[in-house]
């Protein structure tokens, strides 16, 4: 019976899960990408422009996601923005992660002293060298944990995607249980995919630590 | 002036070099000349300007008066056109800071690079050589400052004086024109201080063209051929050593500052 179950729903449950996953790491890649972005600016920019992204990270950190998405999907076309459910849910993602994302990189510019820019800026180094050759790998060290604590939140917040009908992996599940008035068995392997994806990331986190810190065991 | 060199055999000419910050004023109408193959060190009480000095030479702060020139080049200002200068393009200022090394106080070496990568690392991404060329460059740098065993090291795995001296090989394997240094040796324990003069010592020797602030008043004395004397951010005097360090210097600045020098030193 149960089995029987899910042999019909299967399909359907491994097709959301893709979608989780698309939403998930297209998202965090866009807003790791988006908030790295903030950041540099912010570290090479006056005031005003400071201002501006202050503002940005604020307003941004401080609406619910569900509320982004909402105003994405059914407000966009106001604005000439017509986007399917799987495209409002990535630009979503990205928009949300953004300024958490920026903040950690952010912190992690602040964290490389003063002197390194030096003694780079007076050999003659490009600004994006620096960062790519200097910064970011040391960088690396301190804010990998953080990154990966939030991405791991993201993967959670891939169930509120359901409110734009996208056919991710709780909207599958909740037609699966709809249907079927199962709710145990749907349930549990939803947490299991999670668990899946939660497992998976923090895998990567230690393993990019171990990379990034390579130079820190070997002095 | 006080300084009689003709600018001809000078690498470095400051003229006329006016600094602020806000409403302080650091450097005052500094005349300097650099010139090559010799050691010019540069001394004075804390806050005179002596940094502020420097770091203008190589445009890491940007001065607004004056000038500072590399072999008549203008340094981080548009040559020429009237109205309110403008500063270069990155691409130019960086053109021109590969000629001219640096090297700091606290040695500011990448942590995440051994010694032999942190001297490779601007011939590879600054001067674009292949990676097998610029290990060879920073090999024989290493060996300048007698260090070519320690060059798997990271820095965190190196006393101060080795982190000093790879900053030194750091500087030197870029062959520039002039080296900069500020008060290389002031972070250090004193025992760890003569092997950092002594190789710059021998870059002297071999002619590589030096300007130093420093504490060091022997190394001042005995290695360099102008010692620059610097209080409230004007150029006092620029003279040979003895004429600094004999028995009686001429401006009464100087003679204070010596005197509270030696009984620093005393105690
Ligand atoms: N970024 C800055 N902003 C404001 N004032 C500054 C700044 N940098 C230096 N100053 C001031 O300029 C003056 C000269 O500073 P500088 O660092 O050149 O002195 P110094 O001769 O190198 O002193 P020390 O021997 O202590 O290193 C000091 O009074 C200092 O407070
Ligand atoms: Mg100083």
């Amino acid at each position: 019976m149960e089995l029987d179950l899910f042999v019909r729903y299967g399909p359907a449950l491994l097709h959301g899960f893709g979608i989780t996953i698309l939403c998930w790491i297209a998202g965090s890649l866009g807003g790791m990408a988006l908030g790295f972005l903030i950041a540099c600016i912010y570290q090479w920019s006056g005031r005003w422009i400071r201002g501006l992204l202050q503002a940005y990270i604020e307003i941004v950190r401080g609406t619910p996601f569900m509320i982004q998405l909402f105003i994405l999907y059914y407000g966009g076309p106001h604005f000439g923005l017509l986007l399917s459910p799987v495209e409002a849910g990535i630009a979503g993602f990205v928009v949300y992660g953004s300024p958490y994302f920026a903040e950690i990189f952010r912190a992690g510019f602040a964290s490389t002293p003063k002197g390194q820019f030096e003694a780079a800026r007076c050999m003659g180094f490009s600004e994006w060298t620096i960062v790519r050759r200097i910064v970011l790998p040391q960088m690396l060290v301190s804010i990998t944990a953080p990154l990966t604590n939030f991405v791991i939140i993201l993967t959670k917040e891939t169930a509120i995607l359901s409110v734009v009908t996208v056919p991710e992996l709780l909207y599958e599940t909740q037609t699966m249980a709809a249907e079927t008035f199962t709710y145990v068995e749907p349930f549990l392997v939803l947490s299991l995919f999670y668990w899946a994806m939660v497992e998976f990331t923090s895998w990567l986190g230690r393993r990019v630590e171990l990379r990034v810190t390579r130079h820190l065991r070997r002095a | 002036m006080p300084d009689t060199a003709t600018s001809a055999e000078s690498i470095i000419t400051v003229r006329g070099l006016g600094k602020r910050y806000g409403d302080f004023q650091a450097l005052t109408g500094v005349d300097l000349d650099v010139r090559k193959s010799e050691v010019t060190c540069l001394i004075g009480p804390s806050g005179s300007g002596k940094s502020t000095l420097l770091r203008c030479m190589n445009f890491l702060e940007a001065y607004e008066e004056g000038e500072v020139r590399l072999d008549g080049e203008l340094i981080g200002w548009q040559e020429g056109s009237s109205g309110p200068r403008r500063p270069l393009p990155g691409r130019r200022l960086r053109e021109q800071r590969r000629h001219i090394g640096m090297v700091f106080q606290q040695f500011n070496l990448w942590p995440h690079m051994s010694a032999l990568e942190n001297v490779a690392e601007a011939l590879v991404q600054v001067q674009g050589m292949t990676k097998a060329e610029a290990n060879g460059r920073a090999m024989a740098a290493l060996e300048k400052v007698n260090l070519k065993d320690k060059a798997g090291n990271y820095p965190s795995a190196l006393s101060g004086g080795q982190q000093q001296r790879v900053a030194i090989a750091r500087a030197i394997a870029m062959e520039p024109r002039v080296i900069l240094f500020d008060e290389p040796t002031s972070a250090l324990d004193p025992e760890l201080v003569g092997e950092v003069l002594n190789v710059m010592k021998a870059m002297a020797t071999e002619g590589m063209t030096m300007v130093v602030v420093t504490h060091e008043m022997g190394f001042a004395a005995h290695v360099a051929s102008r010692v620059a004397f610097l209080d409230h951010g004007r150029l006092v005097a620029c003279v040979p050593p003895p004429e600094i360090f004999g028995a009686d210097p001429a401006d009464p600045r100087i003679r204070s500052f010596l005197q509270t020098y030696r009984e620093r030193n005393v105690v």
